[in-house]
């Protein structure tokens, strides 16, 4: 059953991204806005609008990805079991993915709404520092030692500490607003559905990718206890 | 000379007076004028006359509306760069997840090939 469960995953993910790609581009309409005299409403992103569908589910994975190894970080830290870091471990590893995806995809985005790649604005500041942490842990894990499952987890502590943060600025900036006001809330229906289809696609991505590198993480962990145990036992050199 | 001048002098003064006077309005067509008429005496032929106004109007908005729609819908670079780059970024990660498990797989052997090594050697 764990064995099925990547390739299963892998093959749902693929099957409702492909939908949600029908429903993006051929059943969503434009996306544009009248003004109250008639005129064009300056907003409109037309079909600019569709790097949204997956550029805000992604950053909602992004969350989840962060959330996930903060939460397994904290219990690695209180309970000194490593199967907790192997989870956070891969956690980091998948957010480093989605939010690269999420800056490289925001900053085009804003090239089409805005007419600039980058404006130094809160939310992406922050988005830019959280990333950085991000890479930040897997950086210690790699080069900090003997403690560095232990840096790493407060690290990753520290991130989930400042997504709320992102959050809450998501209307403080150019940004449209969050929340009740928000424009993931207040999306029309034909939007709903093209949105809905491809957060469900990338939890689903999110979900293979973050198992096959806890995997990957495991293994790791086992391979090089296997070899310290052979180095303390004097079998290998 | 000086009665030339004065003559010139006064010419140009009247001139620059007259082209300062107010323009008369042009005079009312008789098409207008029987347009003007029928609709005060027809309130629902001056009715069809203002939708039919209304409704041009409307139509050219419609249509600056749609052209600059589908001027901005043609712009599909920046979706393309956008879809480019998430489907670069899942590839390298892919890429990266691989390369991984291969040298994890390099590890086990080295740590087989010593254990061999290692239990050949007790013999």
């Amino acid at each position: 059953m764990k064995r099925l469960a990547v390739p299963v995953l892998a093959a749902l993910s693929a099957i409702t991204l492909a939908v949600a790609i029908h429903y993006i581009f051929i059943r969503a309409p434009l996306q544009y806005s009248l003004t109250g005299e008639g005129r064009l409403n300056g907003s409109s992103l037309f079909f600019n609008q569709k790097i949204f569908y997956f550029h805000v589910a992604q950053a909602f994975m992004l969350f989840a990805a962060v959330g996930v190894a903060g939460v397994t970080s904290a219990l690695f830290l209180w309970k000194r079991d490593p199967k907790w870091d192997d989870i956070a471990a891969a956690s980091v590893d998948v957010a480093v993915l989605f939010g690269a995806v999420v800056l490289v995809t925001g900053s085009i985005w804003a090239k089409a709404a805005w007419d600039v790649w980058w404006n130094w604005e809160p939310r992406l500041t922050m988005s830019l520092l959280l990333w950085l942490i991000l890479v930040g842990y897997s950086l210690v894990r790699k080069f900090a030692g003997p403690s560095a499952d232990r840096v790493a987890a407060g690290m990753a502590i520290f991130g989930m500490v400042g997504v709320p943060f992102i959050y809450k600025m998501v209307g403080e900036d150019s940004h449209p607003p969050s929340g009740a006001q928000g424009v993931v809330l207040n999306l029309g229906t034909e939007y709903k559905l093209a949105f809905l289809l491809s957060v469900i696609a990338f939890l689903l991505w999110f979900l293979t990718l973050t198992i096959l590198r806890v995997q990957g993480t495991r293994a790791e962990r086992e391979a090089r206890e296997l070899r310290e145990r052979g180095l303390d036992l004097g079998v290998l050199q | 000379m000086k009665n030339i001048i004065l003559v010139l002098i006064l010419i140009t003064g009247a001139a620059s007076a007259q082209t300062g006077a107010p323009v008369p309005p042009p005079p009312v067509s008789e098409a207008r004028q029987a347009c003007t008429k029928a609709m005060n005496e027809d309130p629902e032929f001056a009715k069809n006359i203002v939708a039919t106004a209304d409704k041009s109007i409307d139509q050219r908005t419609i249509d600056a509306h749609n052209a600059a729609a589908a001027q901005i819908a043609e712009n599909e670079r920046h979706v393309v760069y956008a879809y480019a780059a998430m489907w670069i970024l899942a590839a390298l990660f892919v890429g990266f997840l691989w390369y991984r498990q291969q040298m994890l797989k390099a590890e086990l052997a080295a740590v087989r090939r010593e254990l061999d090594a290692a239990a050949k050697d007790s013999k």
